[in-house]
């Protein structure tokens, strides 16, 4: 299948994984800049403009969600995915809510993470299994709520996160659930907007940890 | 730290002389600017000031002396304390002049003298440990002179004894506060200090041993897999403790258990997500048993280097789901005798009244389904 040439920047704090990343990521992935913090980084994606930027949870100086917020309102068409090892949800949560496409982890092997990232290029939503496992977590539970619209799954969005959360990939979800592989996606597209625009209070006190409200 | 010099409780205002609406020197159209009042108020104030024995003018000179022309440099140390001198000079007058007596006025003077060096220590040009000793002097002259002139039974017997504490706050206040937070600070670095200690002590426990390890062992990379996953864990479970509530005693934590056990012994990646958690009980630990073996199954027999584990939880009902990308097997085909499935996984949960469903065809991996529908009574 040929796919467009996509122009990265690598925004990580580690030269070593940085090296790693580039020396893997398939043919169709271009790095064109890298950065190590978000002093760097700001500058350097506001300068290249590039279709998507991999970027680390956490950076020396502010986090990967500091790179978001100065970059997207000068730069709407650049997206962001993040791309960690860390394990705390609110890190994770609070890097979404900032406006970031989708979530993986550092070990995820080179073909997924090329995946990814043309999948983020599209606009669509990444989710990794650990990712699934906190949105389930943060829309447990069906109290009442202002806004049930954003602060509730639908059934069918629960049944594709529980799928991801396995460790199945789009299309066997789709194949699955007896669906096409574009309604799982638009699926997860919607979830990652209820991430993002929910009050609910669990991603608020999320956020709030990260002081991104 | 104690260079920084002491933030002024009472700071003077920031008035200066009025260039416009000026009658004599701008000093009334000043003050009626910054007070934001008509200045013909401020020099009637004044004007009045000068039938209590002549007050009027001695303040309006000290203030003369104190206020800066328009736009200019504040004045010099030595003005700004002749100003102040005039200042109070002009008070005890007017004080005079109202008929106060003056058993009560010099005290008055004498303290507010005080208050004003204390406050004022650091536009006076004066050391703040020098002005407090100069200012709790006054101050208690002030007290001294009020005790040794007024006979018992007046009423400002009862006053001045809150005067003075008010003073003696108010001078020693700021010290004693910054000595607070010196002493706050100081406990602040002394808790850092020991962060970081036990960061050292646990980096070198874990961290140091688990690459020297690997540097023993470059040549095998499965061991060293095996050694910096174990490593990785370690360290997850110190750094986001929230993220790994499953401690023993849960249905979680034995899980993440059993994860981190089969890794060990089959060198496999096994990655757990998980959604809430229910506590641990015969049904549950069952469901664990079953769980543990169908993912050394995976580890073992898949040829897959990662298993995922799914676990989703309440306090009704639990599933659990192991995945691995594998080679795969035809279910039916596998012979009785293989106990791993037949005994280990379907028997154990069947005899806690749940189920396990093993979803594998080959070349297209496996998943194994373990569910526990809510507790019978």
């Amino acid at each position: 299948m040929s796919r467009p040439l996509r122009r990265v920047v690598l925004v990580d704090d580690h030269d070593l994984f940085r090296a790693g990343v580039r020396s893997e990521l398939g043919p169709t992935v271009e790095i064109v800049g890298e950065a190590g913090s978000v002093l760097e980084a700001v500058p350097l994606i506001k300068e290249l403009d590039p279709d998507v930027v991999l970027l680390d949870v956490h950076l020396p100086d502010g986090g990967g969600q500091a790179v978001i917020l100065q970059v997207a309102p000068e730069r709407p068409g650049v997206k962001f995915l993040a791309l960690s090892v860390s394990d705390a949800a609110e890190d994770v949560i609070g890097v979404i809510r900032a406006g970031a496409r989708g979530y993986v982890t550092k070990t995820i092997s080179a073909e997924e993470l090329t995946e990814a990232v043309h999948r983020t290029a599209d606009g669509d939503a990444v989710f990794s299994p650990r990712l699934a496992g906190f949105v389930l977590d943060a829309f447990r539970g069906g109290e009442a709520t202002a806004d049930p619209e954003l602060d509730q799954l639908t059934a069918r969005e629960r049944e594709v996160l529980q799928l991801i959360a396995r460790g199945y990939r789009y299309k066997e979800i789709a194949a699955r659930l007896h669906l096409s592989a574009r309604t799982v996606e638009s699926h997860v597209s919607a979830v990652l907007r209820k991430l993002q625009l929910s009050n609910r209070n669990e991603l608020t006190r999320w956020a709030a940890q990260r002081r991104l409200i | 730290m104690s260079s920084r010099p002491l933030r002024l409780p009472v700071a003077f205002p920031t008035v200066s002389r009025s260039e416009r609406g000026r009658v004599l020197a701008g000093v009334c159209a000043g003050i009626a600017e910054r007070l934001a009042v008509d200045a013909t108020l401020v020099r009637l104030t004044f004007a009045l000031l000068t039938f209590a024995a002549g007050a009027g003018v001695v303040a309006y000179l000290g203030a003369w002396t104190l206020l800066p022309a328009p736009g200019a440099e504040p004045v010099s140390r030595w003005r700004r304390i002749a100003g102040v001198v005039l200042v109070v000079w002009a008070a005890v007058l007017a004080l005079h002049g109202l008929g106060l007596a003056g058993s009560l006025v010099w005290p008055l003077a004498l303290a507010a003298a005080g208050l004003v060096i204390a406050a004022g220590a650091v536009s006076f040009g004066l050391h703040p440990r020098t002005a407090r000793v100069l200012a709790a002097v006054l101050i208690l002259a002030g007290v001294v002179v009020f005790l040794g002139d007024n006979t018992r039974g007046s009423a400002s017997t009862l006053l001045a004894p809150g005067a003075v504490a008010v003073s003696l706050l108010l001078v020693l206040g700021p010290w004693a506060f910054r000595l607070a937070r010196e002493r706050d600070a100081e406990r602040a670095e002394r808790i850092r200090t020991q962060e970081r200690e036990e960061l050292a002590a646990r980096v070198h426990d874990s961290v140091l041993q688990t690459l020297a390890l690997i540097q023993r062992e470059p040549n095998d990379p499965r061991r060293v897999a095996t050694l910096a996953r174990r490593q990785e864990r370690e360290l997850r479970a110190w750094l986001y403790p929230s993220s790994e509530p499953a401690a023993d005693g849960t249905l979680a934590g034995a899980v993440d258990a059993a994860a981190a056990e089969i890794e060990e012994l089959h060198g496999v990646r096994v990655e757990v997500v998980r959604t809430g958690d229910a506590p641990l009980d015969d049904r549950t630990h069952a469901l664990v048993l079953a769980a543990r073996e169908a993912m050394a199954n995976a580890s073992k027999h898949s040829g897959a280097n990662e298993v995922s584990v799914f676990l989703d939880a309440d306090t009704t009902h639990v599933a659990l789901f192991v995945r691995d990308r594998g080679s795969g097997f035809d279910p039916d085909a596998v012979a009785d005798d293989r106990r791993g499935i037949a005994e280990s996984i379907r028997g154990r949960m069947e005899r806690v009244g749940g189920t396990a469903r093993i979803v594998s065809s080959p070349g297209d991996g496996t998943e194994v389904e373990l569910e526990l529908p809510e507790a019978p009574g």
